[in-house]
């Protein structure tokens, strides 16, 4: 109990010293180093989901763009047509996103490795370019959705980007909180004992579907909760933001953040938004052809994919784990 | 009723490439127990093989199979190269389709910067090396053209040679047995490593004549972003995973009804459903037999 305790106040720490730190961090960058950092909240959550889908749960997901589409979809129609409350929103994005996600996770459940590889695939292709079919989704052009500006009394210099800074990173803060609490709950190990030996885990009195099922619902409501936030940056919704590349990066970040440790998930994200922006500024200095720029981002996280799979393939922290314990 | 037909005729051809492909997929399959997501990015890298020996003038007849069997030395370089070391480290543990998904798509990322930096802009071409106007009968013009019989033949050509080489050949038989039972094969004196390999190389064929077949049919003009190839790896796989991505008669069927479907979808509902169809298509397939049409079901419990 006592270890418990310390537990729990030692991630009560790290939080606030996170969110201390972002606080000082969001007053001394400017508007771009703002928004980055906000994509960089977008994809801690969006990568915390699929970790805890396939780290913990042992289900694969390569569609998880479809799943922030669903959410992002989901806030901005909220604004439009029930003039709801910004927070509001962001909750019925979540709670929105869980739902279709319970209604995939029956599927899910049902299939394994490849086929389950499969059908999240063809998700990620498919329902993205549905919303081109309802003009209430706004066809190709997409729907506005915005968090209006930051409020006054934050002072008159308190900028657009900022805000977003701000209010993606405390949605990453108590997504981040929940997401860690639930792993360490009894659903957590649940989820393990049921990823590491089916059968044992049955014998055990665990229900196997609807564990599966369960993690699918909150992992996909995390997932809307991202793509939400990913509204909110960019001001809009539509197909495009939400293309086959989205599902493969985030399964990207998820891997190079270590798909078995939630606590790398800023390794991932950090990834995600640092290397594109290195790999320019390197070959400006290089050579400065525009052809190198666009294709130098790519070959390195790819050059990086191969090598965390092997170098590391449990990820970086459990890399340093081993490592230590020798 | 002319309509009806003429949709028939594009989805068939359609779908046989799809069956290409997705025999290339079940190939990978079934030697390693990998989803190959690169196949797409070989079989792109292959057609600019074949395109380049027919910008020199060089007959389609010899550029197709060159380019099969580029695909082919591709594919097995990386099976060779990237594959085997992987799967030895990870060691047999099935647990971890993710990281052999993870080592493609970084491969898929790499083949695409490779193409970039040296073909650029340029867009390879690979026209019909025969007519694609379409026959006329009773005086109006069907979608079956000598281009689209050409496909058809060709696939089935090639689905025929497979089945001979897997059922008739010692070759055949040391594949089969290696992807069934790999330890007692190797028992038995199958060298279950180098067959490993061989059937990589005849995935990575098959997905080069997909690939080549795929650009004639659509548009006839290839780019390193190209998004065909893109949808032939979708496409292909849900026509793997449809037909229970352990048969090749499953793959065929998969590729066929994905085929006829969409072009159904594409003609008589419209362009934008034809992706979200194909996801419908997988799931009601899924639920009614999670195993696929042909697949074996529940062996690996316990």
């Amino acid at each position: 109990m006592h270890k418990l305790q310390n537990l729990r106040f030692r991630t009560a720490i790290g939080f606030s010293l996170i969110g201390l730190f972002v606080f000082f961090l969001s007053n001394v960058v400017d508007e771009w180093r703002s928004f980055q950092g906000a994509t960089v909240a977008v994809y801690v959550v969006a990568i915390a989901s699929i970790i805890l889908l396939t780290g913990y749960s042992g289900q694969i997901s390569l569609g998880h763009g479809a799943l922030l589409a669903i959410g992002a979809y989901a806030a901005a129609l909220a604004q439009i047509y029930a003039h709801l409350p910004i927070w509001l929103c962001f909750v019925t994005a979540v709670l929105v996103t869980a739902f279709f996600g319970a209604l995939l996770g029956v599927a899910a459940a049902r299939l394994s490795g490849p086929y389950l590889a499969g059908t999240t695939l063809a998700l990620a292709v498919g329902l993205p370019s549905i919303a081109s079919q309802f003009s209430f989704l706004g066809g190709e052009q997409g729907i506005s959705f915005s968090v209006g500006w930051p409020p006054l009394s934050l002072g008159s210099d308190f900028t657009q980007y900022k805000w977003f800074f701000w209010i993606a990173t405390i949605a990453a803060l108590i997504m981040m909180w929940f997401v860690r609490n639930i792993l360490h709950s009894r659903y957590g190990r649940m989820w393990r004992a049921v990823k590491s030996n089916a059968v044992a885990a049955e014998l055990t009195g665990i229900r196997i579907g609807a564990s599966k099922v369960l993690a699918f619902t909150i992992s996909s409501g995390v997932a809307g909760l991202a793509g939400a936030l990913l509204a909110m940056i960019t001001n809009n919704v539509s197909p495009s933001a939400f293309p086959l590349a989205l599902s493969f990066s985030l399964a990207t970040g998820a891997v190079l953040s270590g798909v078995n440790t939630l606590g790398g998930v800023m390794i991932g994200s950090l990834a995600l938004v640092a290397i594109p922006e290195i790999a320019s500024s390197a070959s400006h200095l290089w050579s400065g052809s525009e052809n190198t720029a666009m294709l130098l981002p790519e070959l390195i996280v790819s050059a990086l994919l191969i090598l965390t799979v092997f170098l590391a393939p449990k990820g970086p922290i459990e890399k340093l784990r081993a490592r230590h314990h020798r | 009723m002319f309509q009806f037909i003429n949709t028939l005729l594009i989805g068939i051809t359609a779908g046989s490439i799809y069956s290409l492909m997705a025999i290339a997929i079940v190939l990978v399959w079934r030697s390693t127990r990998v989803v190959n997501f690169a196949q797409g990015g070989l079989a792109l890298a292959s057609s600019f093989v074949g395109a380049s020996i027919l910008a020199r003038e060089i007959s389609f007849w010899i550029a197709l199979p060159l380019a099969m069997f580029a695909g082919a030395l591709f594919s097995a370089l990386t099976e060779y190269f990237l594959l085997r070391p992987l799967l030895k480290r990870s060691g047999d543990k099935g647990e971890e389709i993710f990281l052999p998904i993870i080592a493609t798509l970084g491969l898929l990322g790499i083949i695409k910067t490779i193409l970039n930096f040296t073909y650029g802009d340029r867009i390879g071409s690979i026209p019909p090396p025969i007519s694609d106007r379409g026959f006329v009968v009773s005086g109006q013009v069907i979608a079956l053209s000598p281009m689209r019989v050409l496909i058809l033949g060709i696939v089935l050509v090639l689905m025929v040679l497979l089945t001979y080489l897997f059922q008739r050949t010692n070759l055949g038989l040391s594949l089969r047995a290696s992807s069934y039972a790999p330890e007692i094969s190797r028992l038995a004196g199958v060298r279950v490593d180098l067959i490993r390999t061989a059937g990589w190389a005849i995935s990575g064929a098959a997905g080069a004549a997909a690939g080549i077949l795929q650009t004639t049919n659509g548009s006839g003009a290839i780019s390193p972003e190209s998004f065909e190839f893109s949808l032939l790896l979708v496409f292909g796989f849900v026509a793997a995973v449809i037909g229970g991505i352990e048969s090749l008669i499953g793959a065929v069927l998969g590729g066929l009804t994905l085929g006829i479907i969409l072009a159904f979808i594409l003609m008589y509902i419209g362009g934008s459903l034809v992706f979200f169809s194909a996801f419908l298509i997988l799931i009601v397939i899924l639920i009614v037999r999670p195993q696929g049409i042909i697949g074996v079901k529940g062996g690996r419990r316990a």
